[in-house]
């Protein structure tokens, strides 16, 4: 199954900008996509980015161990707004460099563990988390049915220049 | 060494394989589309979905690039025309060819990197956007016009670059609801228009103008809106005046979340040869190769 997710540059910009923002004790920012799915005649799935949720100043927890560590409100708040809305949840961060990103080990441990949780409000929507460098994306998505999650295939960034980035 | 694409190599490194890969969808093959056919294939573009629903009448020799004498006697579809057109010149070319009204599988639209329009009326276009925005395509328009002004005529057309996040159709002014309304007041009355090639040929060449720079600029003035008009009687394109007066403006026609995504969307694990609308691929083809 093919898995493509399709953004605005105009919101990628936003996004990467206030994922560069300072924290007060966060080493990095993280943040939602909010994005709706429609499927793709040629097998699979294209994830199409509406807009971008940051994660509040006071939801970070305080923890050296880790870049940036999401609070249960931080979560609760996503799945809130996942139920109500009846929308895909895909988490940003950015790793501060040019070229394709990939998760790090944590990366892929800790969102293989709050990712699912969004099928607990909106089982039949696929979810995931992303990675953004300065140029370029990677990404995971978790589709429904499917117990192990499958890499994002192509990203295209819509403006002008259009950005093609294809994994794999 | 293959040499094909060595002149146009100034549009950068990567642009042959940009272009290889690009997904073009062209709504029309007539007038217009048959030349915007034939010039994306020229430029090397690796994927065609093409739909018509017509085959090439008497009338149509007058302006359908590719069509021959023939193709009248054997009522031979316009996509068989396209498709002949795009596999002479690329014989490497996956072709989706429907020889039906888009609309009878507009999902397969989903698919493509941008869409191309060139289609009659107003509503139709207005449709086309409207998908295309809902999966996050930019739209390119085109279309002539002639005007009976009496004692003489005038030839008119467009070209529209209508993408994601930036100003609609309707923004522009170019699609009005009295226009629309009209239309369809005067539904099945419309007759055959007048049309001839050149307009069409220098409409279609500008939309590859727009369609290139889009994907693979060869220079920095990257404009996010494109609306040319064009002026048959004094042979000249123009931006239109109207975008002057949208400067800051922002559409709202497509931005609330239900205008995103597949409404209605379920989890489905499709094969690889099925469409979502449960048609298989290519099986109303003329050519997939």
């Amino acid at each position: 199954m093919r898995a493509v997710f399709k953004v605005v540059d105009r919101l990628l910009e936003g996004v990467r900008l206030d994922l560069a923002r300072r924290h007060e004790f966060a080493a990095e920012r993280v943040g939602f996509f909010v994005c709706r799915p429609a499927s793709l005649v040629l097998d699979g799935v294209v994830i199409l980015a509406h807009d971008y949720r940051p994660v509040e100043d006071d939801d970070y927890v305080d923890d050296s161990t880790v870049g940036a560590m999401m609070g249960p409100a931080a979560i609760r708040k996503a799945l809130e707004f996942a139920l109500n809305n009846k929308v895909s949840m895909l988490h940003v961060h950015m790793h501060d460099h040019a070229g394709c990103p990939r998760f790090s080990r944590i990366d892929a441990r800790e969102s293989a563990k709050f990712v699912p949780d969004f099928w607990n409000v909106r089982p039949e929507m696929p979810h995931g988390a992303l990675v953004a460098s300065k140029d370029s994306l990677y990404g995971m998505c978790w589709y429904p049915g499917k117990s192990e999650p499958i890499e994002i295939g192509e990203f295209v960034v819509i403006g002008s220049p259009m950005v093609f980035v294809r994994n794999g | 060494m293959n040499e094909r694409y060595t002149r146009q190599s100034f549009l950068g490194p990567k642009s042959k394989e940009i272009i290889k890969h690009c997904r073009v969808c062209i709504i029309g093959l007539g007038g217009g589309g048959s030349h915007l056919v034939q010039q994306l294939a020229h430029i090397g573009i690796g994927e065609f979905l093409i739909f018509d629903a017509d085959h090439v009448e008497d009338s149509n020799l007058n302006r359908l690039v590719g069509a021959t004498q023939a193709d009248v006697a054997a009522k031979t579809p316009k996509t068989v025309v396209a498709t002949r057109l795009i596999q002479g010149i690329n014989p490497n070319a996956l072709i989706i060819a429907r020889p039906q009204k888009w609309q009878e599988s507009a999902a397969m639209l989903r698919d493509a990197d941008v869409v191309f329009g060139c289609v009659d009326s107003f509503s139709e276009r207005h449709q086309i956007e409207g998908t295309a925005r809902r999966y996050l395509i930019p739209y390119i328009d085109i279309g002539m016009d002639v005007h009976d002004l009496g004692s003489q005529f005038a030839i008119s057309g467009q070209v529209i670059l209508s993408m994601p996040g930036e100003l609609c159709m309707k923004c522009m002014g170019f699609l009005r609801d009295d226009l629309l309304a009209r239309e369809a007041a005067n539904y099945g009355a419309a007759g055959s228009k007048p049309q001839v090639i050149w307009p069409n040929g220098v409409l279609a060449s500008f939309a590859v103008g727009i369609f290139v720079q889009l994907m693979t600029p060869w220079h920095k003035d990257h404009r996010r809106v494109w609306y040319l008009e064009y002026d048959g009687n004094s042979q000249t394109v123009a931006t239109s005046n109207r975008l002057a007066h949208l400067s800051g403006v922002v559409c709202n026609h497509f931005s609330a979340l239900e205008d995103l995504g597949e409404p209605f969307w379920k989890p489905t694990d499709l094969g690889a040869e099925q469409t979502s609308d449960g048609q298989a691929l290519g099986k109303s083809a003329e050519a997939k190769t």
